[in-house]
């Protein structure tokens, strides 16, 4: 019975010394990190950021990013911390960044930032659900990176192309939308997604109604009974678009009785403008509504 | 092999075992994405301004990974020895009593409901999951003990189907997750080693010490258990309590382990069948060898998964799984035909 009773005592002996030697992570969360207002070492973890950065003239300030953050193509060149998914600490405290840009959309990254912050480094958490939170992001970055100027007019181009888009669909009937994000097993876009937004700028109407997912699986029931007037598919073969027309020619053929089948009316188009809610919006807006209306917006 | 177990054989193992882990520890904190100099790290912190990049990620970053590696490596081993003693069972791990099922759905729970806030830097998902673990092994237990005093069979078959059930309502839960938080969950299930907070490994470190020295003052009573229960009574062994110490230990060390690192299987169930192999089938022996090689092979295994796909990484489970079988099934094939307890 001794021996329990000694390993007990070891055993708490140990957590006492645990206690006096380190502190619990909240306590030494406190070193503060040296915020500096114009960062000459950034750091992006998102491909939409990194957009953003580059958009704001700061190309030659940023030193690491995430694996397929391919635009614009000078971005190909900086340096590779990991994917967006799997952020390599490791690689991105090597470079010794003054500022490190993370999706708060991502726990590891988000996690991620916490550390980083326990041992000083800079970082700022960004959160890009909606295209109001894509104009907040920009203004963001500008003022951590002190471009607010820049900033300011990036917006405001935007915004004045969104409203002249508006402005050209205003008062015509909205056309009925199926937005498809993946073929099998058939998941397309729902209301409560920024493909949601695009799709009402561009003067379109989301054929599926509210859902639990975002992203929501359906099947061959909603899709005859959405009605869907277009039917629209990002690149999902890495950029074969010919390949994917085909492909989706004979995969929709069964749902002939749809609107969009029966008129040919399914458009296949460049995913990254639509699936990255970057500065490149306006792009994929401009190419949406191209599918909804072309005759009114001409190439 | 077949002589019985000298206090010296059982120190000079051990003590070799530790020697090996606390090399390998030391070599693999040398491997990583990034190239570091050990000159730089002996400089230590900076008092000022200019960070030193090559301490901060040898010390900061690998040695709190690896030091994880190796508790959660000897905490699985560990508990693995011990259910396949307790339950007679050759395909026993620490997770056939339904914790990996239970802890993957507090995990989860936590995930789902998005609670925010930490305790000494733990995400809800490791409390939820510990917690998870516990009171899916105390239903087990409780359920097992309805079909007889201890009865194997029974206490096996509600763990299955406890695991089965569970499993299905994590499944339910992964697919109305929201998308952004299944790469979490995967990663979750299949082995998450991520550098912790010193003070975390430090508690960890003394609970599944304590518990695997425990574990081993049990050594003796769970030789003659596995042997057969009958005749350890017969020898004037408190069966019952040992039972239930043995079982209330291992499921303790072991959802330390998983609310630490998420499910790592395979180090469990093929470790402490490799000792037994190489080593002999003595619990006094088994207990502290296992633990000791399960610490190594996990430190090697996750250094693996740092480094292979570097820049990324690899979960871990995948990679003890696939260095684990072949390796264990080549040790099988070599030694099974001198090992009289396979017949």
């Amino acid at each position: 019975m001794t021996k329990w009773w000694m390993l007990a005592a070891m055993l708490a002996a140990w957590m006492a010394l645990g206690r006096l030697l380190l502190q619990p992570p909240e306590a030494n969360a406190t070193r503060a990190p040296s915020s500096s207002r114009d960062p000459t070492r950034i750091v992006s973890l998102a491909p939409n950021v990194t957009e953003v950065l580059f958009v704001l003239g700061l190309a030659d300030r940023v030193v690491g990013l995430t694996q397929y953050s391919d635009y614009p193509p000078a971005a190909t060149a900086k340096p590779k911390v990991g994917t967006f998914w799997q952020p390599d600490i490791e690689a991105i405290i090597a470079l010794k960044p003054e500022l490190v840009i993370v999706a708060r959309a991502s726990e590891r990254q988000r996690d991620l930032a916490d550390r980083l912050g326990r041992m000083g480094y800079d970082s700022l958490a960004l959160d890009i659900w909606t295209v109001r939170d894509l104009f907040d992001a920009i203004a963001a970055v500008g003022e951590a990176t002190a471009r607010e100027k820049q900033a300011e007019q990036v917006l405001g181009e935007i915004r004045t192309k969104i409203r002249s888009i508006q402005a050209a669909v205003a008062g015509k009937p909205a056309v009925k939308v199926l937005w498809v994000v993946q073929r099998e097993p058939l998941r397309v876009a729902g209301r409560n997604t920024f493909i949601n937004e695009i799709i009402e700028i561009a003067g379109g109407e989301n054929a599926i109604g509210p859902t639990l997912h975002k992203y929501p699986p359906i099947g061959g029931e909603q899709v005859i009974a959405s009605g869907a007037e277009v039917i629209i598919e990002p690149d999902m073969l890495g950029g074969d678009l010919s390949r994917q027309r085909i492909q989706a020619r004979s995969y929709w053929a069964r749902f002939d009785s749809v609107p969009a089948v029966a008129n040919g009316r399914i458009y296949v188009i460049e995913g990254d403008t639509v699936s990255r809610l970057g500065p490149r919006l306006v792009q994929g807006i401009e190419a949406v509504a191209r599918c909804l209306r072309p005759q009114l917006f001409k190439e | 092999m077949h002589c019985l177990l000298s206090p010296r054989t059982l120190l000079i193992r051990t003590s070799l075992a530790a020697l090996t882990l606390c090399l390998t520890m030391f070599l693999c904190s040398l491997a990583g994405s990034e190239k570091i100099s050990l000159q730089a790290v002996r400089q230590g912190a900076p008092q000022t301004g200019t960070p030193n990049p090559d301490y901060e990620i040898f010390v900061r970053i690998r040695m709190p990974r690896i030091v994880l590696a190796a508790i959660v490596g000897a905490a699985l081993a560990a508990g693995g020895v011990t259910f396949q003693a307790l339950l007679r069972n050759p395909l026993a791990d620490p997770y056939i009593l339904g914790i990996s099922s239970g802890a993957g759905l507090g995990a989860m729970l936590a995930l789902v409901s998005g609670l925010s806030w930490t305790v000494w830097g733990r995400s809800p998902m490791a409390l939820f999951a510990f917690a998870g673990a516990l009171g899916t092994v105390w239903l087990v237990w409780t359920i097992g003990r309805l079909t007889g005093r201890f009865h194997v069979t029974g206490l096996l078959l509600a763990g299955v189907v406890v695991n089965a059930f569970f499993s299905a309502v994590i499944m339910f839960l992964v697919s109305i997750a929201k998308s952004q938080h299944l790469h979490s969950t995967i990663f979750w299930l299949m082995g998450n080693l991520t550098e912790e907070d010193f003070f975390v490994l430090w508690v960890g470190a003394g609970c599944v010490t304590a518990g695997i020295v425990s574990l081993s003052f049990l050594g003796a009573q769970l030789n003659a258990i596995s042997f057969s229960p009958d005749d350890a009574r017969s020898l004037g062994i408190n069966v019952e309590r040992t039972q239930l110490a043995a079982f209330a230990i291992a499921a303790f060390i072991t959802a330390i382990a998983v609310s630490l690192s998420g499910l790592i299987g395979f180090v469990g169930l093929i470790v402490p069948h490799a000792v037994r192999l190489v080593f002999g089938p003595d619990h006094r022996q088994l207990l502290p060898l296992s633990s000791l090689i399960g610490a190594t092979f996990l430190v090697i295994a996750d250094t693996i998964a740092r480094v292979v796909v570097a820049p990324a990484q690899l979960p871990v489970g995948i990679v003890t799984a696939m260095i684990g079988g072949p390796f264990f099934l080549a040790l099988l094939a070599r030694y099974s035909r001198k090992v009289y307890w396979l017949k």
